[in-house]
């Protein structure tokens, strides 16, 4: 008997694959890793030791040797610097929140596609004549400007806010709040494109305006899944938040930096375990959010 | 009251509604207002004469150093480009594009290891195929444990962002490209894992129930079962986070040599903002691109 023909084209994905493992060892080979650079000297090794030791017994008051009588005690310091955080994240999220939903809206093509199908039909009103033409176009706008505001990590735009106005609070706050919006948009735009839409449809047959269209049609089918990402954002500015403090900002990251070069490594575990506490309380409350919302 | 207007009252009424819910908005409503109202965000003022003359002092400096104080030429800051990326520019876009891939790369192996210990269809003593005969406490416990402490570890490796795992790890290892792969990993690691293991739990059941039935073991039906059933998702999840990889490469340069970050600083230290400026768009190029390619692979791999 004759051998199955074994001449089948390579799928895609087997391609993607090679592809992957193609990149893996360019990118090794271009940053020189070498597996054997990974195993520290005796040096490193104390140092690890030392380091991840600590991750068993955090610091509960300060370490070193002379601390100053008024000094705020160290758990005390970790709550505010905890508050400060939430503070630096929670302030972001407003704006980014109202651009993102502004640009997602618009860089959806929820709000024009029926009306460009339409336009073709003969007379329509100059509302459905003016989204049918300029939809397309305002949406690629919309679209290019969230690209545009996330190709920029929100520490860079921090760095050129540094340099461009002086260190204040507020620039902090706007250089999470730029990328976030681009992100926020970018996929504000693809939940609302994917909800389905027989109600919108059915409202706008009733001669509902693209506002309330959008309002009572798109936005709560849409709406549990924004939610969900949003604050799947929110942890995401927590850690951004935290880690403005390496740049001088009274974040968790001011202390992490402080501790460690103190080498307090206990310190630098508690400030740590406080930054994961809020990570994982707002993933708990993202999940428990989500679960009524979907039911 | 018409009948209409008294069905729309009924079911306003009926509505669902959950004092959870409800609670959530107020308290993301009051935090919010509170963070505005008592973070001193706004004790300085946002703009003054003082700040508007430091923004025109930096627009000034971000024009190319040789046409500062002229007239723009285009010949020129060709020519100043050029110089910069054959200096070093080129380099240190290739080395950031480098540390991303290896990075998604080494998070992904990492994920795909520890995955399936936190997932709890699999990490039990019957996977995907109750026993005959009732397990044995102990036995059961054991494995809740292993599922306890995977999930744990991952939640650790994703609460603590890329750029802190980089400090911490160069302080460690010195500064070669490895602290920077290695955080990135650690954190992505975390993430992919996470949603790798909810993945693995909501797998259909008959394909790897009846391999079990079939006397599979459990690497067995993890490489012939879960392995394909989970690829594609897999793959998506892998580009979605390479993305961030991209755009965090260039950020943990600023704790060390080697990628874009490492010039942005660099240029930042000397006042040099054209540079600085130059870099950070060679940055954002990179993420423009790697967006694109990823979209790409994203739709190769959901069609197939």
């Amino acid at each position: 008997m004759m051998a199955p023909e074994r001449s089948r084209p390579m799928s895609a994905k087997a391609i993607v694959l090679l592809l992957l493992v193609a990149a893996g060892v360019w990118s090794a080979v271009a940053l020189d890793l070498d597996p054997r650079r990974l195993w520290p000297g005796r040096e490193g090794w104390l140092l690890a030791a030392g380091f991840f030791g600590h991750a068993f017994r955090p610091a509960l008051t300060h370490e070193g040797v002379d601390i100053p009588a008024g000094a705020t005690p160290l758990l005390l310091g970790a709550l505010a610097a905890a508050v400060r955080t939430v503070a630096f994240a929670a302030a972001a999220m407003l704006p980014s929140l109202v651009v993102g939903l502004l640009l997602g809206f618009g860089g959806s093509t929820a709000w024009w596609a029926a009306d460009r199908d339409r336009g073709q039909a003969g007379r329509v009103s100059a509302g459905v004549r003016f989204r049918a033409t300029f939809g397309p176009g305002v949406s690629t706008v919309c679209r290019l400007a969230a690209a545009l505001l996330r190709s920029v990590h929100e520490l860079l735009w921090a760095v050129l806010f540094l340099a461009a106005f002086g260190i204040t609070p507020l620039a902090a706050v706007i250089a999470i709040a730029l990328p976030y919006a681009g992100t926020l948009a970018k996929v504000f735009a693809e939940l609302i494109d994917e909800a389905p839409r027989p109600a919108a449809g059915a409202l706008r047959e009733a001669g509902a305006g693209p506002v309330a269209v959008f309002l009572f049609g798109l936005l709560p089918r849409a709406m549990p899944d924004m939610t969900a990402y949003a604050i799947y954002r929110f942890e995401c500015a927590l850690r951004a938040a935290a880690v403005l403090g390496f740049f001088g900002f009274p974040t968790l990251g001011y202390h992490i930096a402080a501790s460690f070069e103190n080498l307090y490594y206990g310190e630098v575990w508690t400030y740590l375990y406080v930054l994961v506490a809020l990570v994982v309380a707002v993933e708990w409350w993202s999940v428990q959010v989500r679960r009524r919302l979907v039911a | 009251m018409s009948d209409a207007q008294r069905t729309i009252d009924r079911l306003y009424a009926e509505r669902p509604r959950s004092r959870f819910l409800a609670l959530s908005a107020w308290l993301a409503t009051a935090v919010v207002l509170a963070s505005w109202l008592g973070g001193g965000f706004l004790r300085e003022p946002a703009w003054n004469s003082h700040r508007a003359a430091n923004l025109q002092r930096f627009l000034g400096e971000i024009v190319p150093y040789p046409l500062q104080g002229r007239d723009w030429n285009w010949a020129e800051a060709a020519a100043w480009f050029g110089d910069l990326w054959r200096d070093h520019l080129g380099q240190a876009t290739a080395a950031t594009l480098a540390i991303s891939v290896a990075a998604i790369l080494l998070a992904g192996v990492l994920a795909v290891l520890l995955a399936p210990w936190a997932a709890r269809n699999f990490a039990r003593p019957d996977p995907f195929l109750p026993e005959p005969r009732p397990v044995g406490r102990g036995r059961r416990g054991l494995w809740t444990a292993v599922v306890v402490v995977t999930r744990a570890v991952l939640i650790l490796l994703r609460s603590l962002p890329g750029y802190v795992w980089a400090f911490l790890l160069l302080g460690l290892f010195g500064p070669t490209a490895w602290p920077l792969v290695l955080a990135l990993a650690l954190h992505n690691a975390g993430v992919l894992g996470k949603l790798t293991a909810d993945m693995v739990e909501n797998l259909e059941g008959p394909t790897l129930s009846s391999l079990r039935g079939l006397g599979a073991h459990r690497t067995q039906i993890a490489v012939a079962g879960m392995a394909p059933l989970s690829l594609n998702r897999f793959l998506l999840y892998l580009f979605c986070r390479w993305e961030t990889c991209v755009r965090q490469a260039t950020v943990l340069g600023m704790l060390s040599l080697v990628s874009l970050g490492f010039w942005i600083q660099d240029a930042r230290a000397r006042n040099h903002y054209d540079e600085m400026v130059l870099a950070m768009a060679c940055g954002a190029l990179l993420v423009v691109v790697g967006d694109l390619v990823s979209a790409v692979a994203r739709e190769v791999v959901r069609r197939s």
